[in-house]
Formats: structure tokens, sequence, C-alpha cells
């Protein structure tokens, strides 16, 4: 196979060229959405700039505490971004959280470069970190989805959910049926793009390595790896997740303490 | 000699969102009477209830409930002596079967499954057609909400009733019917919600409240 072709910057300009497809449909329905489109261009670029510098280190240097500092800052972005997302206050959920988005990020990708990759150092740069980023961006989608359900569904539903209380429910048992909706509500996308992997498109992982220069063979065997890996990760980042937060988010009474959200 | 109260509720204060809802409210209900707790809209009357059930909780005062105080440790135990079924109840989801079931699930009640088999002669008593059992909450009009509500009330086998405006969607008929089988539990201690005292001719204690005061 080839190895992967360098894309120069002039070449990588030309790419900017397709935006005028987007920037013309949005001119031609008059869609206010424009300028928002364009700032979001900027900073994906210059972000995407920045990590690509930052990583270079990373990778050059590959020191173990400095991978584990870079996966903490970015489980700390992922934690901070999902509690504001859900519209709850960081100081009430962003710790028990983290513990959930830390632990359903590490246990997947401890296994995947330990155990299917047989690497000797877990936290290796080259794996470590686009592994546990792909993990940890799904673990981020799926968290808005459940932890915004779970809480919303409690405060919207909360004459049926006092009632469970008054008819002698624990609180797990009480919140039961709201994390049971929460769970489905997020693992579904994960459970349906595993059902259609490969026949709708060619997913993320097995993109890179294909294009690295792999062949598919070897590319399907990552993909089926990390499609494993990212289901089982968002379920534990779910369940621990609710779990952690339920711990202050409830009165020592039972019922849901309103003053978690950011808005009444 | 006087048996002891069930339900006490000693000089208890309540403020939400800056506004005093109860203020120094007392009340004070031996095992087996029956109360019933009367007022206009807003007076504080179901606040009563949520504070016996731990779901609002006083800035001042206590609460007890069998003797035991009522605190963020003892109140799970309580409620297993409690049934509640508040003004417009929302039993959730699903088909009515599953929602009379769904508190036997509960480790605090697994032990009484066996009173499921009391369903249909609560139905009749209720005159609820036994049909119902197998359609859809969100198809019940408000009045079978209302009883449906009741029948899983009375399935528990609690001694505390606590009872928020629960025949408000009922015809006179069936609201007679349901006063009648609450009058005739002579053991149950039974704190009412309701605006009109002269369908509780049997209450021993009739609380007027007045802002938050009784």
């Amino acid at each position: 196979m080839n190895q992967v072709v360098e894309i120069g910057a002039g070449h990588l300009a030309a790419a900017y060229l397709l935006l005028a497809f987007p920037l013309a449909i949005m001119l031609w329905y008059r869609i206010p959405m424009i300028g928002e489109t364009v700032v979001s261009v900027v900073r994906m670029t210059l972000q995407l700039i920045f990590v690509g510098l930052y990583l270079q280190v990373v990778f050059r240097l590959n020191n173990l505490w400095l991978n584990a500092a870079w996966l903490l800052v970015m489980v700390t972005v992922a934690d901070i971004s999902i509690v504001r997302s859900c519209s709850l206050k960081l100081s009430r959920i962003a710790l028990p959280l983290s513990g959930a988005l830390l632990a359903g990020t590490a246990v997947p990708l401890m296994l995947f470069v330990g155990l299917i990759l047989r690497r000797d150092n877990l936290l290796d740069a080259q794996y470590a970190i686009p592994i546990g980023g792909m993990i940890l961006g799904n673990c981020l989608r799926a968290d808005i989805v459940g932890v915004r359900t779970f809480y919303e569904s409690i405060r919207t539903g909360e004459k049926a959910f006092l009632q469970s209380l008054a008819q002698g429910a624990l609180l797990h048992e009480a919140t039961r049926p709201y994390a049971q909706k929460a769970c489905q509500a997020a693992l579904a996308p994960t459970v349906a793009s595993m059902t259609t992997i490969g026949l709708v498109s060619l997913p993320g992982m097995m993109t890179g390595v294909i294009l690295g220069g792999a062949s598919p063979a070897i590319a399907i065997k990552y993909q089926i790896a990390i499609m494993i890996s990212i289901f089982s990760g968002t379920a534990i980042t779910l369940a621990m997740g609710l779990w952690l937060t339920s711990k202050t988010s409830f009165t020592p009474y039972g019922p849901l303490d309103r003053s978690i959200f950011r808005t009444a | 000699m006087d048996r002891p109260d069930t339900l006490e509720i000693r000089d208890v204060t309540v403020r939400l969102n800056g506004q005093t809802i109860l203020q120094d409210f007392s009340l004070g209900l031996e095992a087996g009477r029956k109360a019933l707790l009367t007022g206009p809209s807003g007076c504080g009357k179901s606040t009563v209830l949520r504070c016996l059930l731990g779901f609002v909780v006083p800035q001042a005062g206590s609460i007890h409930i069998a003797g035991q105080t009522l605190t963020a440790e003892s109140v799970w135990k309580l409620r297993r002596r409690i049934a509640y079924v508040g003004q417009e109840p929302d039993l959730g989801a699903g088909i009515v079967r599953g929602i009379l079931e769904r508190p036997f699930h509960y480790h605090a009640n697994t032990a009484l499954r066996g009173n499921l088999a009391r369903v249909p002669e609560l139905f009749d008593a209720f005159g609820l057609a036994r049909g119902l059992l197998d359609k859809e909450v969100g198809d019940l009009s408000g009045g079978e909400k209302q009883r449906v509500a009741l029948v899983s009330a009375l399935l528990l086998d609690r001694d505390i009733f606590l009872l928020d405006e629960v025949t408000s969607a009922l015809d006179p008929a069936s609201k007679r019917k349901v006063i009648e089988c609450f009058r005739l539990r002579t053991e149950a201690t039974i704190l009412f919600v309701a605006h009109d005292a002269e369908s509780y001719p049997f209450a021993d204690l009739i609380v007027e409240m007045q802002g938050g005061a009784a």
C-alpha cells in the first residue's frame, strides 16, 4: 500500500474553496448563519493548527506523564462541555461527571492499547491520544443526550417521580425508569451506527488507517475494535455519570434538587 | 387515656421562593382519626401533605409520624406507612395493570404483592370497569385516573392516608363511593384535603386554614 500523501499549504487552501457551496446556499436561502459559519471555520482551523503543533511535540517526546496530562485536559474540556450543554451547574455536576468520563475513557482505552494492540506502554501517544479522543468524543455525545434526558424527564415528570417515592421507592428505584429512558436515548445512535457501518459510509478510523497506507483488511479490524470500545465506553460513562451525579442532584429526602439547573 | 398522635406537626414554617406558605402551623392526629384540611386555594393545604412526605422541608418546626421525627434518614422508612394520592395524579406511562403492579417491584412492597388479587374487588367498589386494566393510562378520563390512583394507594395496605382533593374530578355517585370507602377504614389515620367540608361529616377534626395558618 502507498504511504500517506502529504498535503501542501497551497493544496489545503483549495479545500476552503469547497466552502463556496454551503455559503452560496445560505445566501440563496437567506439563512442567517453566515457569520456563525465563518467564525466556526476560523475556530476549527486555529484549534486544529494549535492541536497539531502541540501533538507534534507530545508525539515526539512521548512522555507518559505528558500524555496522561493531555488526556486529562481532553476529559476536562468534555466534562465542561457536557455540563453546559445540559444547562446544569458546573459546581454541582462537573466533578462527579469527570470521574465517569475518566472511567468510561480509560477502561476501554487501556484494553484496546494493552490487550488488542499489545503495546507495553498503555499511554503511548501514537495510540492513546487518537483512540482516547475517539472514545471520549463519543462519550461526550452520549452523555449530553443521556444526562440531559435523565434530569429533564425527572423535572418535567416530577409528579410521577414523587409518587414513586411516596409509594416507598428508594431513590435508585424511583429514578430507574428515567435512567432507562436516558440510556436508551444515548446508546441508540451508537447501536444504529453499528448496524449500518460500512454500508452507508466508511467510518473515521477505518478511513484513517486506509489513508495511512494500511490494507482494508487491517483497517476493518481496527474499526471493529474501536466500535466496541466506543460502545462500552459510552455505556460505562453514562451509567457511572447518572449514578455519580445522582449523589449530588437529589435532596437527602429524595426529590430532585432544582438548584442543579442553571435556569429555573 | 389518649392514644398517641400518629401524625404530629409542630410549629412548622415553610417559605418557598421568598413567600411564606405555612407559618407556625401545628396539627396532631391520633391513630385511627380522620381530619379534614380545608380553606381557600393557595392557603398551604397541599404543602402540609408534602411536608409529611418529606417533599418539602420546613425552615422551622418539626414533624413526627408514629412517634418518630421525620428526618432525611427516617423519611425512607416512614413513607412505607403512608399512602398518598395527589391532586390530578400523574400515574406515569403504560397500561393500568402495569401501573398498579409497579409499586410492588419496590423492595419496600415486595411482600405485599399478593394484594394485587384485590384489584377486581376495589375496581367494583369504585365503579371502575375491569376492562380498564388493559387500557393505556393516557386514555383514561380525569375521574378514572383519580380512582385508579386510589386503588393503587389502597393496595399498599398503609395505616396512614394523605388524600389531596382526590374526588375533585368525580361525579357525585363515585365521590360518595370513594368517601364511604375511606370512612369505613376505622383503623386508618386519614388526612383529607378538600373544599367541601359537608362531604366529610365523619371527620374527627376539621382544620380551616387561612394564609398558611390554622
